[in-house]
């Protein structure tokens, strides 16, 4: 089967030097829940953001479904774009809007300049957006503002308006990093649902292993620009531990009914905690 | 304080043991103020030989001896427009009519003068650089210095001074919208160019709607700072209430000049109360 995402060997160098990325090859295949971890600045939030080009890589390519995102431009490049959903550690919302307004913005890329001026949604986009609002459970919040909702609440707006793209893709740059762990549950469970139910491919960011193992099909770590891991999220052992982490990292964890309490909602149809029997939980 | 370094055999932090009294750094501070003191005596040669505090109190008494037949037409040949009121009415026009001006040719020069929408390319960066430096030379212009050059281009009255206001508010008008763009959130912009949308819709829908509240918060306030200016404009001919003040206390009629101050006294405050009231319900 053909990648729906194809990375050969990307480079990121920054301005001010930082090599985030040192040739990072790697395969996303359609229907993949796929986790990214490593340490801060390991390249996780580069290497998203380079394949939907909010970040220009310094050499190397990614191709989207055949297309090569690296050299597309304009259109083509925006083309692209409105087929890869995003969402971000701190939801990107503008706060003054409604959350109406909000996910209807993910609209953007299917309407022309002139449109956004002066037109009003078009019916199909106004159901849509109802629709999506429904699916992350906030349609009664939908005219209010939406610094006024829970973090939690706002980030389920992100999923709606990304949702709006009718994505193939998904990008999610530490979507809970700014949550606390009940409300990362359930905002994690949304992302399960739409890879599992839509088909749409996932690429998460995460900081929490035990998250990482519970929701992703496929584990992959990043130190120091490298791919350092890529596989099975059972197959991080103790040794593969310290080897993303440093020798030092102790692994911590979160949810799950082993320290913190989870919502029903969150946990109720977790059948197994996802854990590696091999790494006890409390250490 | 020392000692609990010294005891741990480890290096004393050198602020510890620096005496305030020594620090060349301190000590030339107060020598420096001292000696602009000294000095700037001498040179403002300061003289206060020649004071007349019992006619300074007879004018005091005679301003507050208001004389309320300025608010009435006085002759057959004066219209509502020649009273005090008229005038002041007229006057606070010059303030509005002034901020409008300034409003419609700030608002779009802000956007060239503001750092983060003019990131793309040397070219951008020098129109920010050079926009900038043109809001520091207008806005360095007193209004009052405005006024007297804009007065070999329409003469006496209303023109010069609703000009002169514009003219130094572009200045001052143009760095508030600026920074108020600079400080917007770059989160939502990010998310609405994940999107797909091109750079004219990311500034309309990511962009616009956080500036609409600081735009008019700054604007309410420049109108109620302008108002203030438009009385003093008239001084040296700018038109408006300060005309008819400035010739009062050359005819030395202070009664009739204490009844203007009286009226300007009370606008301002009236404007200002009622400007801080708006501008606390926008935060």
């Amino acid at each position: 089967m053909a990648a729906l995402v194809s990375i050969k060997d990307l480079v990121k160098t920054y301005p001010t030097g930082t090599r985030a990325l040192d040739g990072i090859s790697l395969d996303f295949h359609k229907g993949e829940f796929i986790v990214l971890i490593g340490l801060s600045g390991s390249g996780k939030s580069t290497l998203l953001r380079c394949i939907n080009r909010l970040v220009d890589p310094t050499s190397g390519t990614v191709t989207f479904d055949g297309m090569d995102v690296t050299r597309a431009k304009g259109m083509e490049l925006r083309r692209i774009r409105r087929r890869i959903g995003m969402i971000f550690q701190q939801f990107n919302l503008v706060k003054r809007s409604s959350v109406f307004t909000n996910v209807l913005a993910g609209r953007l890329g299917y309407r022309t300049t002139w449109r956004t001026i002066v037109g009003r949604p078009s019916r199909d986009d106004v159901a849509l957006a109802f629709e999506n609002l429904g699916r992350v459970g906030i349609v009664e919040k939908a005219f209010g503002r939406a610094d006024a909702l829970s973090g939690g609440q706002q980030q389920r707006v992100g999923i709606a308006r990304a949702l709006m793209q009718r994505p193939e893709l998904m990008l999610a740059d530490e979507p809970v990093a700014s949550l606390d762990p009940a409300t990362s549950h359930s905002v994690m469970k949304y992302l399960e649902e739409i890879n599992k139910k839509d088909g749409i491919t996932v690429v998460c960011s995460l900081h929490f292993l035990s998250l990482a193992r519970r929701y992703g099909t496929r584990v992959i770590a990043l130190n120091a620009g490298k791919v350092a891991f890529d596989g099975k999220p059972a197959d991080i052992d103790d040794r593969r531990f310290r080897e993303i982490y440093g020798e030092d990292a102790v692994e911590v964890e979160i949810g799950l009914g082993q320290t913190e309490p989870v919502p029903a909602e969150a946990g109720d149809s977790v059948d197994a905690p996802a854990l590696d029997p091999r790494i006890p939980p409390d250490r | 304080m020392a000692e609990y370094f010294t005891a741990r055999g480890l290096p004393v932090p050198p602020e510890l043991t620096r005496n305030p009294f020594s620090d060349w750094r301190r000590n030339a501070t107060v020598l420096v103020t001292l000696a602009v003191l000294i000095v700037g005596f001498k040179i403002v040669d300061i003289d206060v030989s020649r004071a007349n505090p019992e006619y300074m109190w007879q004018v005091l008494v005679q301003l507050v001896h208001f004389d309320w037949s300025v608010m009435t037409p006085q002759n057959e040949f004066e219209t509502f427009w020649d009273t005090a009121g008229g005038l002041m009415i007229v006057t606070i026009f010059l303030g509005i009519m002034g901020t409008a001006f300034a409003a419609v040719i700030a608002i779009p020069l802000s956007f060239l003068g503001a750092r983060n929408i003019m990131a793309g390319g040397p070219v951008a960066q020098a129109v920010y650089v050079v926009v900038r430096l043109v809001f520091t030379v207008i806005r360095s212009i007193d209004v009052l210095i405005v006024v007297l050059i804009v007065l070999t281009l329409f003469g006496l009255g209303n023109a010069s001074g609703v000009f002169a206001i514009a003219f130094h508010n572009v200045g001052v008008m143009g760095k508030l919208y600026s920074e108020a763009i600079e400080g917007v959130d770059a989160g939502p912009a990010e998310a609405m160019t994940a999107t797909g949308a091109n750079r004219f819709q990311v500034v309309w829908a990511a962009i616009l709607p956080q500036l609409v509240n600081p735009f008019i918060s700054f604007t309410i306030y420049r109108l109620d700072t302008n108002v203030r200016l438009a009385n003093v404009v008239g001084l040296v001919g700018g038109g408006g209430i300060g005309v008819a003040l400035f010739q009062n206390i050359q005819l030395l009629r202070y009664s009739t000049a204490g009844t203007f101050i009286l009226l300007i006294v009370v606008t301002v405050a009236a404007m200002d109360f009622i400007s801080a009231q708006i501008r606390k319900r926008l935060v």
